[in-house]
């Protein structure tokens, strides 16, 4: 009796703000994954009855989560990492091939994204490499182990090939590294490298017909930094939008029309017209695009309202970071609040066009069961803290 | 104990990253704001003017020509009646559209004298998933159809005539198994876009020519915008780029003796092959039965190809190339020619046929009960003597057989440009050892010196092997294909004759076994004389193989021939599937065939 009274107890102590944004965020994702298939004829009318399944499913591991103590990760989240790698290495000889992308494997009759898992358990391995047990900080947290610790399961995912899952990885790892106390300037000159790197591969790519570079010399060039012809067509689509307004610009181009024509208010639910018409790419518009059906049709109002409830999850989350009763909760909560940040920024300004298209989900919105129950797995470990926070 | 100063350093980081988002989420919101609010009429008018989508517009197949540019795969447009539902849209939902639909169908149908193949659901379908292509309501409409339909006084909005290239085979079923047929495209390499446009379905190559020049055949589609405003108006379209039409693709064959290797074979199952052995062209490829593939098109359904492949009679297989025989007494000559070249035979060495083969305990008759009599090589090959073959091979050993007969080609591809193509087998030691776990007997190497036993053939190689002896030894690959021409694009190719390998007879060896063949048709007594014709000497060899269960009486029939003697411009083989023998059953058919080629109308080239 006890055991139930204490849980009950934990209940109640849990963020009920949080609780309500997610919900909120759930509904809105449902709704919105019928919008944009209803219209259809083909089996992704069905998607919502499935996403609503697997909110179900994921609402029982938050809660279950958020009940449990989160200090026993200690004790799995090496398991964990280790598992995560297994699959990703799996995923590249088994994996079911999309779009010349192996991303998916089947495992027990289910599709797993292990790229999903992978980014969990970087975080989870991270926490208890800079979090050591007994809260004796000793010094500067490793920040070698953590760039390795993140940099392998990076490796693996962009082999897949996902640019854009591995890059998430980079915010995690840093803003983690950055809670956790240690020092600001190689950490600087890290965000400054890779910008540069960043910055020759974008020139690389915009440059040399201005300059008079030929073809082969760019082709070579992009060979050995290893740059897909796809990711190269993106980026140019991006930088360069009337270039290819039938092909590769398509996506972003629609996507910005269904974005901006939504107006303050929207077309109404159920009544935007680039998604009904099929103008927004059909696969992607329940997933990775849904944010464009949402401003579509519910107008900046909804948008921006979406964006608040997010913004509530963000600041629930780094509160909890600072009420937490141990260095690993705090940095704990840090890692999940940047992967939910990280998804949200990195989706919604792809949607208006603000970053080159990648393929990063809309956390607790974009239809995807293993990203469902992972994101909601990763937010009950926030409110597990928060029930174990200080003074309680 | 963790210092304060630690704790509150990690706290004060906290906040910042907490603050470094809420600015990012405002970066976002102040973008969406510019977007949505400060510039949104900007993109609802180019929602307006500027949604525009792309249509693929497919290629028509290229041709396949003859050698004498006689067309045997062509286009034909199919006259469709398509509807454009987004000119019919009428205000307000989509039922009063749909409900104008119903009705416009009923006047058409009306017109047309036959029901539309569209259903209600299928309206409806084609508003969701591809509003801005046509609904193609009618195929195949017919010229009184057309007529009616330009002289209806009806105000038809959105109704429009659309043409469609659909293969068509203008000679239909002549050639069928060379040319193949095409089906509906697999798209299973769809690439990263493919959802984002509207493709429309592509004709494939399933077999044959068709198959295996299929990327040079298909040409490229091309592609169309098509301007569209939200509510489904189409307001005005441009062709992005034009359909490249698919190369033409020349093949060796001439028309018209594949026409009578076909006619040669009616009535009964088997297979001809007609080379021409100055180079390798393959001028009658024929298999019997046949179909035609205009069956096939424009749809096959699956139904039509069950019946067609569950068939007793196997009409879809190619028997020239695809399907396997005994050879039979055709494979004789280079048994002749094997002994010969082991220096331990002469053309002049006579054996005794008394009707029967006897030695080391293994007994073999020859199809003459009474015997042959005294035999040398020539009268040996013009009697087709079992007796005079068993003792030559078992003389030269099987070593030399099999070296001889894989040096002819025989158990590998001949390189034909075909699908599916059969190696068959020339049986040895190893492969007995392999599969039938003993090895190989004294009784093996006379079954293969008469061309029976484990050995099998394509009646294809079997025509290599009769051009290799028209010419005097030269090996050519089977040229199937002259040429490939898509007016200078990447699949422009000539293909000239390619010589496999020399052979290297002995002058004295081939006049010798030339000399037998020759008699085969030419003597009174000949076994292939009753494929004599008029004006023309000719050499060949007939062939009578066993096959299934032994002494079940089930034959084939074989005959080779390579005309005229002198001078060889054609070099044939033909089997017919149950014969009574080569010399009665096939010959008569070969004497068709081969009046026709020099006799028959068209003939004198």
């Amino acid at each position: 009796m006890s055991a139930i009274r204490e849980n009950v107890g934990r209940v109640g102590r849990m963020n009920w703000v949080m609780n309500l944004a997610v919900l909120l965020l759930i509904a809105t994702g449902v709704l919105f994954i019928f919008s944009a298939t209803h219209a259809r004829e083909d089996s992704t009318v069905g998607l919502w009855r499935q996403q609503v399944v697997w909110a179900a499913a994921g609402l029982l591991c938050y809660v279950v989560t958020a009940l449990t103590d989160y200090r026993h990760l200690r004790d799995m989240a090496w398991g964990f990492y280790a598992m995560a790698l297994i699959l990703l290495v799996a995923v590249l000889f088994f994996g079911t091939r999309i779009y010349g992308a192996r991303r998916w494997l089947m495992l027990f009759g289910v599709g797993v994204q292990p790229s999903e898992l992978g980014k969990i358990a970087v975080i989870l391995a991270g926490t208890c490499l800079m979090a050591p047990p007994a809260d004796k900080f000793e010094g500067r947290p490793r920040m070698g182990w953590s760039f390795l610790l993140a940099g392998v399961p990076m490796l693996l995912i962009m082999k897949e090939p996902d640019l854009g899952s591995a890059l998430v990885c980079v915010p995690l790892i840093m803003a983690m590294l950055f809670a956790a106390g240690a020092p600001v300037r190689p950490m600087v000159a890290l965000v400054v490298t890779g910008v540069l790197a960043v910055t020759v591969v974008l020139a690389a790519v915009a440059l040399p017909e201005k300059l008079g570079v030929s073809a082969e010399t760019q082709d070579r060039f992009f060979r050995t930094i290893r740059v897909s012809a796809y990711q190269r067509d993106r980026i140019e689509v991006f930088l360069q939008p009337g270039k290819d307004p039938m092909g590769t610009g398509w996506n972003k181009r629609q996507s910005q029309i269904a974005v901006g024509s939504g107006g303050l208010t929207g077309k109404g639910y159920l009544k935007g017209t680039q998604n009904i018409l099929g103008f927004l790419p059909k696969t992607v518009a329940p997933t990775d695009f849904i944010f464009a059906v949402i401003a579509e049709e519910w107008g900046f109002a909804g948008a921006a309202g979406v964006l608040a409830a997010y913004a509530v999850l963000v600041v629930a989350g780094l509160y909890s970071a600072m009420v937490a009763r141990d260095k690993m909760g705090r940095i704990l909560c840090v890692g999940i609040v940047a992967l939910l940040f990280t998804h949200v920024f990195v989706n919604v300004a792809m949607t208006m066009g603000l970053v080159p298209i990648v393929g990063i989900p809309l956390p607790l919105i974009s239809y995807g069961g293993t990203f469902m129950v992972i994101t909601l797995f990763s937010l009950g470990l926030i409110q597990s803290v928060y029930v174990r926070r200080q003074g309680i | 104990m963790v210092t304060g100063e630690a704790i509150n350093l990690e706290l004060r980081r906290i906040r910042t990253i907490l603050f470094v988002m809420l600015g990012a989420f405002g970066v976002l919101v102040g973008a969406l704001f510019l977007l949505q609010v400060v510039h949104g009429h900007d993109y609802e008018r180019s929602l307006r003017n500027q949604s525009m989508r792309r249509i693929r517009l497919p290629a028509a197949r290229g041709r396949i020509l003859d050698r004498h540019e006689v067309c045997l795969g062509d286009n034909q447009p199919c006259y469709c009646l398509a509807l454009y539902l987004e000119e019919m849209r009428r205000p307000g939902r989509w039922t009063n559209t749909v409900a104008g639909v119903k009705q416009t169908l009923t006047t058409l149908t009306a017109i047309v004298g036959r029901k539309p193949l569209i259903t209600e659901d299928d309206i409806w379908a084609h508003i969701r998933l591809r509003l801005p292509l046509p609904l193609v309501a009618w195929r195949d409409l017919d010229q009184g159809a057309l007529a009616r339909l330009a002289e209806s006084p009806t105000d038809l909005d959105g109704v429009d005539v659309y043409v469609e290239p659909v293969r068509c085979y203008p000679k239909g079923e002549l050639a069928a198994h060379v040319m193949g047929y095409v089906g509906k495209a697999d798209f299973s390499d769809p690439g990263e876009d493919s959802d984002f446009q509207f493709y429309l379905p592509e004709m494939d190559g399933k077999v044959g020519i068709e198959r295996v020049f299929n990327a040079a055949l298909a040409g490229e589609a091309g592609g169309r915008l098509v301007r569209i405003d939200a509510s489904g108006f189409k307001h005005a379209e441009s062709v992005e780029r034009e359909p490249r039409t698919g190369a033409t693709v020349v093949l060796a064959v001439d028309a018209r003796i594949q026409e009578l290797a076909e006619g040669a074979l009616k009535g009964t199952a088997g297979a001809v092959v007609v080379l021409d052995p100055r180079n390798g062209d393959v001028l009658a490829l024929a298999s019997s039965p046949t179909v035609n593939p205009n069956r096939f098109v424009p749809v096959l359904t699956s139904a039509m190809w069950d019946q067609a492949n569950n068939d007793p009679a196997k009409p879809l297989l190619n028997r020239a190339s695809a399907e396997v025989y005994a050879p039979g007494s055709v494979f004789k000559p280079l048994v002749a020619l094997a002994a010969l070249e082991s220096g331990r035979v002469t053309p002049e060495m006579t054996f005794d046929c008394t009707g029967h083969f006897e030695r080391s305990g293994f007994r073999l008759g020859c199809w003459n009960l009474q015997g042959h009599g005294i035999v040398n090589m020539r009268r040996g090959i013009e009697q087709s003597c079992n007796v005079y073959f068993a003792s030559i091979g078992t003389l030269c050993g099987y070593e030399g057989i099999e070296a001889m007969a894989i040096r002819a080609g025989l158990g590998s591809k001949t390189g034909i440009a075909l699908d599916h193509e059969a190696r068959g087998l020339v049986p040895g030691d190893a492969w007995k050892r392999r599969v039938l776990h003993e090895g190989w007997r004294f009784g093996d190497t006379c079954n293969v010196s008469i061309g029976q036993g484990a050995l099998t053939v394509t009646p294809l190689q079997m025509a290599v092997v009769a051009a290799t002896l028209a010419n005097g030894g030269t090996l050519y690959r089977p040229r199937l294909v002259l040429s490939v021409d898509d007016g200078g694009g990447p699949y422009q190719t000539n293909m000239p004759p390619v010589v496999v390998r020399q052979m290297g007879w002995p002058a004295a060896a081939l006049r010798a076994v030339r000399g037998g063949m020759h008699d085969v048709v030419m003597a009174p007594t000949g076994t292939g004389r009753r494929a004599c014709i008029e004006g023309v000497e000719m050499a060949g060899k007939t062939g009578t193989a066993e096959f299934g269960e032994k002494g079940s009486g089930n034959k084939h029939g074989w005959m080779l021939i390579f005309a005229p003697f002198d001078q060889p411009r054609y070099a044939v083989a033909m089997v017919v599937d149950e014969a009574v023998s080569g010399g009665l059953t096939v010959a008569p058919r070969m004497r068709v065939l081969m009046n026709g080629i020099f006799h028959g109308e068209g003939a004198g080239g």
